[in-house]
Parts: C-alpha cells; sequence; structure tokens
C-alpha cells in the first residue's frame, strides 16, 4: 500500500512537472545558467517583422578590437527625430556568439530627448555585435559591427 | 546584499531644454552560471544585475532590463532632456530581487 502511494505521489509530481515547466523555470532562471542562442532573441524580438538596415541612421562607436573581452563599450547614437508620436521605443544590444547572448534592452520615451545609449558588454570571442532599435509604431532598424576579440571575458 | 551604485550628471552647466546625459554605474557582479570556481571547480550561480528604472519628477523615462551579456560592473549612459529642476530617482534589482534607489537633484542654470 506505502508503495503504491508513493508511486502514485511520484507520478502525479512527474506530470506536474511536464505540465508546468513553466513553474520549474522560475527557480532555474534564477541560479542556474540559460543559454540565450542569438536566433531564438533575434525571433523573439522581430517577432515576424522584418529589420529595416539601420547603418545609416545608427551611429555605433565601437572598438575594432578592444583590449579586453570582458569590457567592451558599445555606443550607439540614433538620428532620429524624437517626436511625441514617433520616436525610438527601445533599444536592444545583442552579441551572436556568446552562450547567453542578450546584453541589455533599453525602453525609452520623447522625454530622453534623443536616442543614445552607452553600455559595456561581455564578448566571450570574436563575434557580432547586433544593435536594434524599435520605433513606437514598430518599425525595427538593425546594424552590427564585428569585433575581434583576442582575450575572452565570457566564461 | 547591499548593492551599490552611483548616478550622476555628465553634464556641468545645462538649462532648461537642454539634452543631458546621465551616467549609472553599479557595482555587481554579472555572473552567467556557465563560469567554475578554479580552485574547487564548483559553478558559480547565476547572478546578475536584472532591472534599473530611472525616474524624473515621478515620471518612468527609462528602464533597462539587463542580462549577463553586460559587463560586470555595468556602466550606462542615457540622454534626458531637462525640463525644469527636480530629481532623477534611480532604481536598481538584482536577479535576487535586491533593491537598492539613488538619487542626484537635477537644478538648471538660469
Amino acid at each position: 500500500m506505502e508503495r503504491r502511494s508513493f508511486i502514485k505521489g511520484t507520478f502525479a509530481l512527474a506530470t506536474i512537472g511536464l505540465l508546468n515547466p513553466v513553474l520549474f523555470r522560475h527557480d532555474l532562471a534564477a541560479e542556474e545558467a540559460v543559454e540565450m542562442p542569438y536566433k531564438e532573441l533575434l525571433d523573439d524580438y522581430l517577432r515576424g517583422r522584418k529589420a529595416e538596415d539601420g547603418s545609416s541612421i545608427m551611429k555605433l562607436n565601437i572598438p575594432d578590437a578592444p583590449e579586453n573581452g570582458a569590457v567592451v563599450p558599445i555606443e550607439v547614437t540614433i538620428d532620429y527625430p524624437m517626436k511625441s508620436d514617433d520616436y525610438i521605443s527601445n533599444i536592444t544590444v545583442l552579441t551572436t556568439k556568446n552562450k547567453a547572448n542578450k546584453a541589455i534592452s533599453f525602453d525609452l520615451t520623447p522625454a530622453n530627448g534623443m536616442a543614445y545609449l552607452y553600455v559595456n558588454v561581455k564578448m566571450g570571442q570574436t563575434q557580432d555585435v547586433v544593435i536594434l532599435a524599435q520605433t513606437n509604431k514598430g518599425k525595427i532598424f538593425q546594424a552590427s559591427k564585428n569585433v575581434r576579440v583576442a582575450l575572452g571575458g565570457c566564461g | 546584499m547591499e548593492l551599490r551604485g552611483v548616478v550622476k550628471i555628465l553634464d556641468q552647466n545645462y538649462k532648461v531644454g537642454d539634452i543631458v546625459k546621465a551616467k549609472i554605474i553599479v557595482i555587481h557582479k554579472m555572473d552567467t552560471g556557465f563560469t567554475k570556481d578554479k580552485e574547487s571547480g564548483k559553478q558559480f550561480p547565476r547572478f546578475y544585475m536584472k532591472e534599473i528604472t530611472a525616474k524624473y519628477n515621478g515620471n518612468v523615462i527609462a528602464h533597462f532590463d539587463l542580462d549577463v551579456a553586460t559587463s560586470q560592473n555595468p556602466v550606462i549612459q542615457f540622454p534626458l532632456k531637462v525640463t525644469g529642476p527636480g530629481e532623477l530617482v534611480v532604481d536598481f534589482v538584482n536577479s535576487q530581487d535586491d533593491t537598492a534607489q539613488k538619487k542626484v537633484t537635477i537644478t538648471p542654470a538660469g
């Protein structure tokens, strides 16, 4: 009888686990490493929409070969009028070949006056930095730059 | 754990209507969860700064979702249009839900 209830119990737990991966994922996400492939992140950002080439309006100030991959300064200035009804609402910085590729997502408002972001990112190896910018109307601009890393900074 | 951070306005003299840059520095680990301790071989748990929100006179003007690819002790700069004297309040939240708050007063000249 005890054995039976034990089996039942474990079975029930396993089913809950299978049905509710999100429930358990929350704990996992807090402590354990989560791989974030670049493609998944990009698809998640685009959600079926197409990114326009933003290299003409985005000014990137990124070193070609930084001394240390652990601290790579990324500076983006987007030449876009920040009107109250048409403005850049999000700037996201992604890397392409790290294990976890999301660096930062910045939500901005017309109160910022201009679209600008400076942030330091980690890079494990030579790869691209991809900057995605979205307007409040859903238009997406994309620009990227290859960065040569000699000394990786990402375990 | 207490979080340490700094918020400052980079420009010295500014007037109402100017766009200034604000700088945020947080002293915080950004452990990805993939790295191991060299001596014990133990894996460092994933531990990082998660969210930074900046409010200017009560309005949220910048919200940052950070993740583990940001470098250790993240440094962030963002623009800000000065609309009048006030306070820039920045809230920090890390992956273990520890919070901290830093303030800087904005006093435009003239």
